[in-house]
């Protein structure tokens, strides 16, 4: 069967078995390669996507679950330049292998856009569904930080 | 949908390899597609010690889509030979190790649980996964031998013919007599038994491999996560038998490596020869199961160690017995582990006028050992460093006195350990003050009070260590400048980053030694047919390794340059001058170029003719560092917090600081994990309990807010670069500095010993059975 979703402004269609899981159909149908699997047991983030604007993990949704909803990836993220959050994770060095990168930017946009001002104990809070093997997350937490500093800046 | 603003200010990017990365980007091994291309799926032994009796996978072949089932059968007529054993040893009784390498596929017996038995191929993953639940394999267990301990016990199973014991080898090192002799003088003597326990690794990015064939060129392609193409090349040729010449490696994100991605697994060797016989490319990708199940797991040491003082606190002897599981098989690099990465610092940073360790290798029914971050070297450091504050406060010393007192002292460099390891320049004494300094360790008393009037416990611990980093397999690392037309320098190498932004570091050699901007530099590893040498990341020895050779490219670039310039200028070449990034004409001082407006000047031809092979021969070198942790233990819980953590580390000379802290703190997270949480746990019968994240915890978020790192610069004299490596440095630190900070808050309680990873229920079962007593 073919399976429609909006998917970073765009539609897809695609063929598509109804088990086919969300971040297969956007990997393997749509291309969109910058959304990873990293573990089978939704632990790792390294797949968070957004759904209708709110992060949720693309490998615990089957992509027929999304259709008539509006997905972006961290592809579509950026669309009109680099967000915030992208910019603080490459100023404040946090990223190293990258892998985990994708899902901790969507993470951390999500996180700051339902709260704007957070404290370092509710970042790492909020980034807890997100595993990072290379930074320690020390940079992480900062980047968000910086981030949040320029987007309320920005917007203020 | 986000409705924030997008940025107007051009990012500070930290690293070249950036901008792929946070945009989505990067290109890791399963973003690699190919049309028609074929995909494998992994059966594997549900067993760990059993004999396979039937195998009939006639239902698996005839399910849709599958193109091919292959077993070992097909790999021996394919020419696939065993998972390569890269270091091997020699015994007391100087006989060779016992090494028993992996097959590709098993083909009557399985020796660990998660051994891959046959490879399914088929049009979708998800086909060849349907069906590989048809295959019809019949299993007839064997008692499993699940630890170390049990392994070496007699009547014990014995794993494989021919080794008796289940020992693969028992090396030693140093003086064992004058060992003993020491003890007899001795006034205090300590023994402590420590475990550095089995990890799982964990990249990010599991473990995959896609391979085309062009049949043309009876030429490889492969994709696939590893630390260095020469290695991965050599060890992919001594798994299948096929010519080194006939690998080209293409890879440009590797998400992660820490030691586990040196050579080839199984899956390698699968997906080669099927994509040659089917004429299609062949993709695996693996789960994070797989991960745990079959990526090779890290550690699993036990060491009994032993020291002897005089009555004033001079050592006069280190002993050790250790015990390194190897796992079911000899892969890589697990022999070396528990021999020259234990033995060669078994002194620590302390004069030792006597040492000794012997290191029995033991076969297990579990997942094969090869490196992990350190690979030995921070399992030794914490050892040497659990054994000095162990006993410092079982002969009443001040743990801090004890380490200063026997400190080698700047001026003995280069000093010659008593097994014959020779030290470059450090500084212990001033890397520890520095450390006391910046964690307020005088201001401790005070915070204990105030955590005991929380109710809670607090403790400080310290750890001064030192490692030898990676002397390098291959006698020389080379790498290759060539300017272009538009003046960008595109270097070529061997070694490949997993994270640790090579391209960055280098270009920022390149800047520092030829005033050439960072955005004008290309470092290229994967380049088919290099023939250039050099060894791949490991052992923290890429930046001293690759970049010397770096440096030595661009001090021949550099004179390459002033030829073409003195033309320009028409002036002596020795009358032009290099410095800070500009460049001046001796005589004519008012003639002052950057590099950029230099090669500007350039004909393309000129251009052209600026190119040089670097190259340098750099052994191991001696990074060294002085951790203090500090916790803070609910006794109602067993929860720990690390409330603050000082690492000052000696990593000779720094190139890129931002780099450096971030390997740093990764390093220290992960010796946090393994202190704290991370533990391979098989049960008695050698089935895997910590199969998923579910099970086998790993830090998060906030594990460590308050970590503060600095460095010390002692530049080695060992390499052009004067750097000394960092990428273990981290885990070496933490871990001895982690332990004892618990055992410091714990020791109060009557708890002098404990193993990691120190969990709360651990913790809470320790303060509760002291409490009762």
């Amino acid at each position: 069967m073919n399976i429609t979703i909006k998917v970073n402004g765009k539609l897809e269609t695609h063929p598509a078995e109804a088990r086919t899981l969300l971040v297969d159909f956007l990997r393997d149908a749509c291309g969109l390669t910058g959304t990873h699997t990293g573990c089978d047991t939704s632990q790792c983030g390294c797949c968070t996507v957004f759904l209708d604007g709110e992060a949720i993990k693309s490998c615990n949704h089957l992509a027929v679950q999304t259709v008539g909803h509006e997905v972006t990836t961290i592809e579509g993220l950026g669309a009109n330049g680099l967000h915030p959050v992208q910019k603080a994770f490459t100023e404040c060095h946090a990223l190293q292998c990258g892998y985990c990168t994708s899902g901790m930017i969507m993470s951390s946009v999500d996180l700051l856009n339902k709260n704007p001002n957070p404290t370092d104990q509710e970042i790492a809070d909020g980034l807890e569904g997100n595993i990072c093997r290379c930074t320690g997350y020390v940079n992480i937490i900062e980047a968000v930080k910086v981030a949040a500093k320029e987007i309320n800046g920005v917007n203020a | 949908m986000t409705t924030l603003t997008k940025t107007d200010q051009a990012p500070q990017f930290s690293r070249q390899e950036d901008l792929a990365l946070i945009t989505g980007q990067g290109k890791f091994t399963a973003d690699y597609a190919y049309p028609e291309m074929l995909h494998m799926y992994v059966i594997r032994s549900v067993y760990p010690n059993a004999k396979i009796t039937k195998m009939d996978l006639s239902a698996v072949s005839a399910s849709p889509g599958v193109k091919w089932v292959m077993t070992a059968k097909d790999i021996e007529e394919h020419g696939g030979k065993e998972i390569p054993n890269a270091i091997s040893v020699t015994t007391r009784a100087k006989e060779p190790q016992k090494v028993v390498r992996m097959p590709i596929l098993a083909k009557d017996w399985v020796h660990f649980v998660g051994q891959p038995i046959a490879f399914v191929i088929a049009e979708t993953a998800l086909l060849a996964q349907d069906a590989s639940e048809l295959a019809d394999i019949e299993f007839e267990p064997y008692d499993a031998v699940a630890d170390v301990q049990s392994a070496l016990k007699p009547g014990v199973t014995q794993i494989h013919p021919g080794v008796e014991h289940n020992l693969s080898a028992d090396f030693e090192a140093g003086d064992e007599s004058a060992v003993d002799k020491a003890f007899a003088q001795a006034a205090h003597i300590s023994h402590l038994t420590i475990k550095s326990q089995r990890l799982v690794g964990n990249p990010m990015e599991p473990r995959a491999v896609t391979a085309y064939y062009d049949k043309e060129q009876d030429r490889f392609t492969v994709h696939t996560p590893t630390q260095g193409i020469h290695g991965m090349q050599n060890f992919l040729g001594q798994a299948t038998g096929l010519s080194v010449e006939q690998m080209k490696i293409e890879i440009q994100n590797v998400g992660g490596s820490f030691g586990l991605r040196v050579g080839p697994y199984s899956e390698h060797v699968g997906a080669i020869i099927a994509c040659k016989v089917l004429g299609r490319a062949v993709k695996w990708v693996g789960t994070r199961s797989e991960v745990f199940l079959s990526d090779w797991q890290g550690r699993a040491l036990t060491l009994k160690a032993s020291i002897a003082l005089d009555s004033q606190g001079q050592i006069l002897a280190f002993k050790y017995h250790d015990y390194t599981d190897l796992g079911a098989y000899t892969s890589y690099m697990s022999s070396f582990i528990g021999t020259r990465n234990l033995s060669i610092t078994m002194g620590g940073v302390y004069k030792v006028p006597a040492l000794y360790m012997r290191s029995d290798l033991v076969f297990t029914n579990t997942t094969p050992i090869s490196a992990y971050r350190g690979a030995g070297r921070p399992d030794i450091a914490y050892a040497v460093e659990r054994m000095i504050d162990f006993a410092a406060h079982e002969h009443n010393f001040d743990p801090i006195e004890l380490r200063r007192k026997n400190f080698i002292k700047p001026d003995a460099f280069p000093y010659v350990t008593a097994n014959g390891t020779t030290y470059d320049k450090c500084d212990f004494e001033r890397l520890l003050n520095r450390a006391l300094e910046l964690s307020d360790y005088s201001g401790f008393a005070a915070r204990l009070s105030s955590s005991k009037e929380k109710g809670r416990l607090r403790g400080i611990g310290l750890s001064t260590v030192l490692e030898a980093s990676a002397a390098g397999n291959v006698q020389k690392d080379q790498v290759e400048g060539q300017f272009g037309p538009n003046g960008v320098l595109t270097i070529y190498g061997v070694t490949g980053a997993s994270g640790q932004g090579h391209a960055t570091s280098f270009a920022q050699i390149v800047k520092d030694e030829l005033g050439l901007s960072t955005e004008h530099v290309v470092y290229l590893a994967s380049i088919a047919g290099t023939k250039l040498i050099g060894n791949g990341t490991g052992g923290s020895r890429t930046l001293y390794g690759a970049g010397s050779a770096i440096k030595d490219l661009c001090i021949k670039l550099r004179a390459q340059v002033k030829a073409v310039l003195s033309k320009k200028w028409n002036c002596a070449v020795d009358e032009i001058e290099l410095s800070a990034g500009v460049w001046t004409q001796v005589s004519n001082p008012s003639l002052k170029s950057s590099t950029e407006e230099v090669l500007k000047l350039f004909t393309s031809d000129e251009l052209a003719s600026l190119h040089a092979l670097g190259e340098t021969s750099s052994g191991a070198t001696f990074p060294n560092g002085c951790h203090v942790a500090e916790v803070e233990v609910d006794p109602n819980t067993g929860v720990i917090e690390v409330v603050n953590y000082t690492a000052i580390d000696d990593l000779g000379k720094v190139i890129s600081p931002v780099l450096v802290r971030g390997q740093v703190h990764g390093g220290v997270l992960q010796g946090f994990g393994q202190a704290f949480m991370e533990e391979v746990v098989y049960d008695q019968q050698g089935q895997l309990l910590t199969g998923s994240f579910m099970d086998y915890a790993m830090p998060r978020a906030g594990a460590m807010m308050n970590l503060r790192n600095e460095t010390v610069e002692v530049p080695t004299t060992l390499n052009l670069l004067g750097s000394k490596g960092v990428g273990e440095s981290g885990c070496t630190g933490s871990l001895p500095a982690l332990s004892n900070s618990v055992m410091s808050a714990l020791r109060p309680l009557g708890i002098d010993q404990m193993d990691m990873p120190f969990t709360p229920y651990k913790v809470w079962t320790a303060i509760n059975a002291s409490q009762k007593n």
